[in-house]
């Protein structure tokens, strides 16, 4: 079992009447593995998400989780599934501690010494109807509760939008904990340094369609770099070489200058650089924020780099 | 004033997201009203078709459900009065409540509200304001179309003063009901209990006058809905219920207004108090559906047992024949009496029967209905991502919501059957209750397929069930009295059985009634399961 992939969505397609909200999703989960899922609002990250969950029927391609199909075998894939939606609605009646029973219960789970930990972190007054509480604290209960489920798989869409930094920092720790007892984790997404920190892989969503998956190191590796430099002598040479972009000139002698350059040509760059005698040098890579607005800044049918 | 700034902005607004709701119902209720009476010359014209019709009328089970006809000479226009006016006024009000509610609190549960005040120059009050005008000039319109139309109606033995009167107090009853489930509103922080506040005011000022009616009809000017009988449109045209009902309405409002300036936003009154930590009880969808619903179906219950034991309560006169002259004693025997006002006693449970049942489709429906409402407000998110199938949630709604309208019928039934038993001096057998009982099963089940079908397949389109069971109601509750046609009659399937309890039960029917209900039932399933579930 171990081999099977957690989670395999191949070509997934989805439309309502005549919107396509999913032209082209791919993605693939491998056990013990945390994938970041992230793009703006409205680009098909819930609506994949809830593919995966047999909410709703794809118009095409597969999603598949633990080898299973998500649609038609989802009672028995969701005895090993955990899940937190973005917009967290419980019943009115029920106060936050019965709606964490409740819902252990209904995964075949008990409520356990570890729920009334992470009702102590979290620090929420289990005693207080839901129709009383915030989005945070909504989050906090399905939270609490998902992360007391012992199952494989745990699935949050974009699970802290309503939390504070404080409990951000729990929510992190505790997939990090995940993580390390080997559970698989599908995290989207738009908090980009929450993903940076936590995610193995990311896999980037646009309009339907997923335009790049892979680990943030191969992501970066992909884009260039930016690169702050001062010389002794002056730069001109930068300006007429491959791979080198947005370069600005700090001072009128030319000796300082910023730039960004595809990763590929970085070693020809830097023997350039040399040559005019380094004095200072900073190269920070691509956060995940400058790949983002890069991938969406650029054109349906441009390239990266381009 | 500056709490009202922006009335006028937040009644168009009102209007705009209104306007089809508004156009039905006006439509229909100002419609239908104004064609019954342009068709009752038809049907009541001659002297001794009145003659028959106010014998009917006079009986005390006709008091009970249409109010008492108080007046010797009688007219067609006299008569349309008697018939409508309590039955009217009832659609009257659901049409207010459902307006005021959605205009209210249903609003601010939404958050409109919050954005509306928190982030505009709008003032506090404006959109509780905008409501009530709304309120007011959907009932305006009304009354206005229904006073038109009466007039070109012109049925003999009716002037213009009673058709506007009768126009005007109908708006003015739904009106004033409309403002006091305002008050509602601001009690309570949800807007389905709202809804409960106003079907148990008004469940109890029509009891009152039901059961004053019968008894002493002085009585009934103690129910603000008994008022619209103390019109005596055509008769004496009296205008002061109209005044009372305004007066009740302004008051209404301003106890609204009152309660509204006292509290938070997104709050009710009546504070939510907290509760328990833990839960070992609840454990899955069945649970969690009795443990949400067990109030309001145990105030279902409770309340429909009442309803039954009101109407029991008046047997004894509902018995009693209109015209016991020496004569027909003397030509009947006392076996002959006795048997004559035991079947008007069993007619009346059969009316009785059609009424419970209804309402009890109501509150089984209402429960299966939650189902969908549930899914539209996300609580079902949670509950579908854990091993649980979709047929077994949809099975767990429909067990529970079948039950307890077979549950809710029979109770009525039994404690109509008590309290009817001892105030007759001739009890009437469980067999004949037990018999309607039985009839009106294959009836139930069939509306609740229905809205199983539609929760299936097409959730949005549900609502049409009510206007199946209204119709239906209207039909067979009304179309005698209306002389429908026969073909009219067997569209409602209440028909097939309005011979019980007197008569046997057929058995056809009851066979193809609920294979129509097997059939929509199995579609609504299969639907369930193979549809995206709504975010």
């Amino acid at each position: 079992m171990n081999h099977t992939l957690v989670l395999d969505v191949k070509g997934l397609k989805k439309s309502f009447g005549k919107f396509e909200a999913l032209k082209d999703v791919n993605l693939t989960l491998h056990p013990g593995e945390v994938l970041g899922f992230i793009g703006p609002n409205g680009a098909g990250k819930s609506t994949t998400i809830r593919v995966i969950l047999g909410l709703i029927k794809s118009s095409g391609g597969s999603a598949k989780v633990f080898g299973k199909d998500a649609w038609k075998e989802s009672v028995t894939i969701h005895k090993d599934l955990a899940y937190v939606p973005g917009d967290v609605y419980l019943w009115p009646n029920l106060t936050g501690g019965q709606t964490i029973d409740l819902l252990l219960h209904m995964s075949g789970q008990t409520h356990t010494g570890r729920t009334d930990d992470l009702i102590k972190e979290f620090k929420l007054d289990t005693s207080k109807k839901n129709r009383t509480y915030s989005k945070g604290n909504r989050q906090k209960v399905a939270l609490i509760a998902a992360f007391s489920t012992d199952v494989s798989l745990y699935v949050f869409d974009e699970p802290t939008s309503g939390l504070d930094p404080l409990n951000e920092l729990i929510f992190q720790q505790k997939v990090k904990q995940l993580k390390e007892s080997g559970k698989s984790v599908l995290l989207s997404s738009h908090i980009l340094s929450e993903v940076e920190k936590m995610c193995d892989t990311i896999a980037i969503i646009r309009e339907g369609k997923v335009i790049e998956t892979g680990s943030l190191e191969s992501m970066q590796h992909l884009t260039r770099n930016s690169v702050a430099v001062t010389t002794s002598e002056p730069l001109v040479k930068l300006q007429n070489m491959p791979g080198v972009y947005q370069l600005d000139f700090k001072n009128d002698q030319k000796t300082t200058a910023e730039f960004s350059v595809d990763s590929d040509q970085i070693g020809n760059v830097m023997a350039a650089l040399s040559a005019n005698k380094i004095l200072q040098l900073k190269t920070t890579p691509p956060t995940l924020e400058d790949l983002f607005l890069r991938y969406y800044h650029s054109d349906n049918d441009q390239k990266v780099g381009e | 004033m500056a709490q009202y700034t922006q009335t006028f902005a937040l009644l168009k607004a009102n209007f705009k997201r209104d306007w089809i709701k508004l156009t039905v119902w006006l439509l229909v209720l100002a419609g239908l009203f104004v064609a019954v009476a342009a068709k009752f010359e038809g049907i009541y014209g001659n002297q001794q078709q009145l003659n028959t019709i106010a014998q009917t009328l006079r009986s005390p089970a006709m008091k009970a459900l249409f109010g008492p006809l108080t007046h010797a000479s009688i007219s067609t226009a006299i008569i349309f009065a008697t018939e409508m006016a309590v039955f009217w006024a009832i659609f009257m009000v659901i049409f207010n409540y459902s307006l005021a509610v959605g205009g209210s609190r249903a609003q601010e549960e939404s958050g409109l509200t919050e954005m509306v005040l928190g982030g505009h120059p709008v003032g506090r009050l404006a959109p509780l304001s905008a409501a009530a005008l709304e309120l007011l000039i959907a009932d305006g319109i009304f009354a206005v179309i229904t006073g038109i139309g009466m007039t070109f109606a012109n049925m003999p033995g009716s002037d213009s003063n009673g058709n506007w009167l009768f126009a005007v107090s109908l708006a003015a009853v739904g009106w004033t009901f409309g403002m006091i489930s305002l008050i509602f509103s601001q009690l309570v922080a949800d807007s389905h209990n709202v809804s409960i506040y106003n079907y148990v005011f008004f469940g109890l000022t029509y009891l009152v006058r039901m059961m004053t009616d019968v008894s002493n009809p002085d009585n009934t000017w103690w129910s603000p809905f008994g008022w619209i009988e103390k019109t005596d449109i055509y008769i004496k045209n009296n205008w002061l219920p109209v005044a009372l009902f305004l007066i009740l309405g302004i008051v209404a409002f301003g106890i609204a207004v009152a309660l509204n300036v006292n509290r938070d936003i997104d709050a009710g009154i009546i504070q939510v108090r907290g509760g328990k930590r833990q839960s070992r009880f609840l454990q899955g969808p069945a649970t969690l559906l009795f443990w949400n619903q067990r109030s309001i179906s145990l105030f279902w219950i409770i309340g429909m047992a009442v309803l039954g034991a009101s109407y029991g309560s008046v047997f004894n006169s509902i018995g009693k024949l209109v015209n016991d002259s020496p004569v027909i004693k003397e030509v009947l025997g006392s076996n002959g009496v006795q048997a004559l006002e035991k079947n008007q006693v069993l007619s009346f449970v059969g009316i009785l029967g059609i009424i419970f049942t209804v309402l009890a489709v109501i509150g089984g429906a209402m429960v299966i209905n939650h189902l969908y409402t549930e899914e539209r407000r996300g609580y079902l998110q949670l509950v579908n991502t854990t091993p649980h199938s979709r047929y077994y949630l949809l099975t767990t709604y429909v067990l529970y919501g079948v039950i307890l309208a077979v549950v809710i019928l029979y109770a009525t039934l039994m404690t109509t059957m008590v309290v009817g038993n001892s105030t007759l001096a001739h009890s009437l057998s469980i067999r004949y209750y037990n018999r309607m009982f039985v009839a009106m099963l294959p009836v139930l089940i069939l509306f609740m397929s229905t809205l199983v079908c539609f929760i299936g397949i097409m959730p949005k389109l549900r609502s049409i069930v009510w206007i199946l069971l209204g119709g239906s109601f209207v039909i067979s509750y009304f179309g005698r009295l209306m002389d429908l046609p026969n073909w009219a009659m067997k569209i409602s399937p209440f028909y097939w059985f309005d011979k019980v309890p007197i008569h046997e039960i057929n058995a056809e029917p009851v066979w193809w009634l609920l294979t129509i209900a097997l059939v929509l039932m199995v579609i609504g399933f299969v639907g369930y399961r193979h549809r995206d579930l709504a975010q």
